[in-house]
């Protein structure tokens, strides 16, 4: 489900099935990086609102944490907060969805399961080649939010 | 000042009360809009769209095909792919069903689930469905697969607006 005020009353019904979050990640740079920056935003936004197509029952997609890559302030802990949040309240499962390396350091911080993607160069694609791409990663995508699931309930 | 003379004060209230009251006009009038658009629009979506497939290449095992339409949205036009699952039946008829799980909306897939060959399954909370869309009782989804009505135009298979069909 998507973070719109429809599909919030539809989460509301049925709570229950939907038990995982997911946060796409945005880095964003004024200085250099700058496209970077853009370029990974825009390939994370396509990929997880793909996967919430696919798996709209289940997930729901928040909207996007964007963060200033040079921050002087501790990013991640603000993250966490989110993260407690949402674990408190019926989420089962949270994933990050992200082509900023940089989260690969804090990974042990987090609770939740950090899904890093490296970018693709899109732009430099033609619709076809940028779609069977797309699909592609999808599928990978999914199937580890299946395994994921099902690794869970086997416990 | 005489009584008749509009003060400062009233004067600004007037002036108030009308730039007021043309902004509610304006406010009015688009949500009439909105409220009679819908029904204005009501036909166009009646259309049939073309996919890749050969009604000839179609075969007993349903495959999946992607189409692509316009979409608007609110003042977004865009192009969305639709998804269907089609298949010839055992009379050699059409079938084309909607991938979207009735009871929320994932993907389904078809023979997905080692366990469960032959039928479509939901990933997400294990919904299941026989080859023709009929929901298995007690998994989740409470009715069956929505169909595309379609049509055949020079050996093209061309997919309608799925239909919702009744529950099993
Ligand atoms: S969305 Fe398909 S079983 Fe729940």
């Amino acid at each position: 489900m998507k973070w719109t005020p429809a599909d919030i009353e539809k989460f509301e019904k049925s709570p229950e099935y939907v038990d995982t979050a997911v946060v796409p990640l945005f880095p964003v740079s004024f200085a250099n990086g700058m496209k970077e920056t853009a370029a990974m935003t825009e390939f994370t936004s396509l990929l997880t609102s793909q996967l919430e197509r696919q798996l709209q029952g289940r997930i729901l997609l928040t909207p996007g944490f964007s963060y200033l890559k040079s921050s002087r302030f501790p990013v991640v802990e603000q993250l966490k907060d989110w993260e407690t949040d949402m674990l408190d309240k019926q989420f089962n499962h949270v994933f990050y969805v992200t082509s900023d390396s940089d989260w690969k350091q804090h990974e042990a911080m987090l609770q939740g399961t950090l899904l890093w993607i490296p970018s693709l160069p899109l732009q430099h694609m033609d619709e076809k080649a940028k779609q069977s791409v797309m699909e592609d990663q999808i599928r990978q995508l999914m199937n580890l939010f299946i395994q994921k699931w099902r690794d869970a309930e086997a416990e | 000042m005489s009584k008749d003379r509009v003060s400062r004060r009233q004067f600004l209230n007037y002036t108030l009360l009308g730039v007021g009251g043309f902004m509610a006009a304006g406010m009015v009038m688009p949500m009439a809009r909105f409220a009679i658009d819908p029904v204005l629009k009501a036909n166009a979506s009646g259309d049939f769209v073309a996919t890749k497939v050969k009604v000839a290449d179609i075969t007993e095992e349903p495959q999946r095909v992607d189409f692509k339409f316009d979409q608007v949205d609110a003042w977004y036009e865009s192009e969305e792919t639709g998804t269907a699952w089609v298949y010839k039946n055992e009379n050699g008829e059409i079938v084309a069903l909607s991938p979207v799980c009735k009871h929320l909306g994932c993907t389904v897939d078809w023979n997905a689930d080692e366990k469960n060959q032959n039928m479509f399954f939901c990933p997400c909370h294990y919904g299941l469905y026989e080859k023709d869309g009929t929901n298995v009782p007690g998994t989740p989804p409470l009715a069956p697969l929505d169909v595309y009505p379609y049509q055949e135009k020079d050996g093209i298979l061309y997919l309608g607006k799925a239909q919702p069909r009744e529950g099993a």
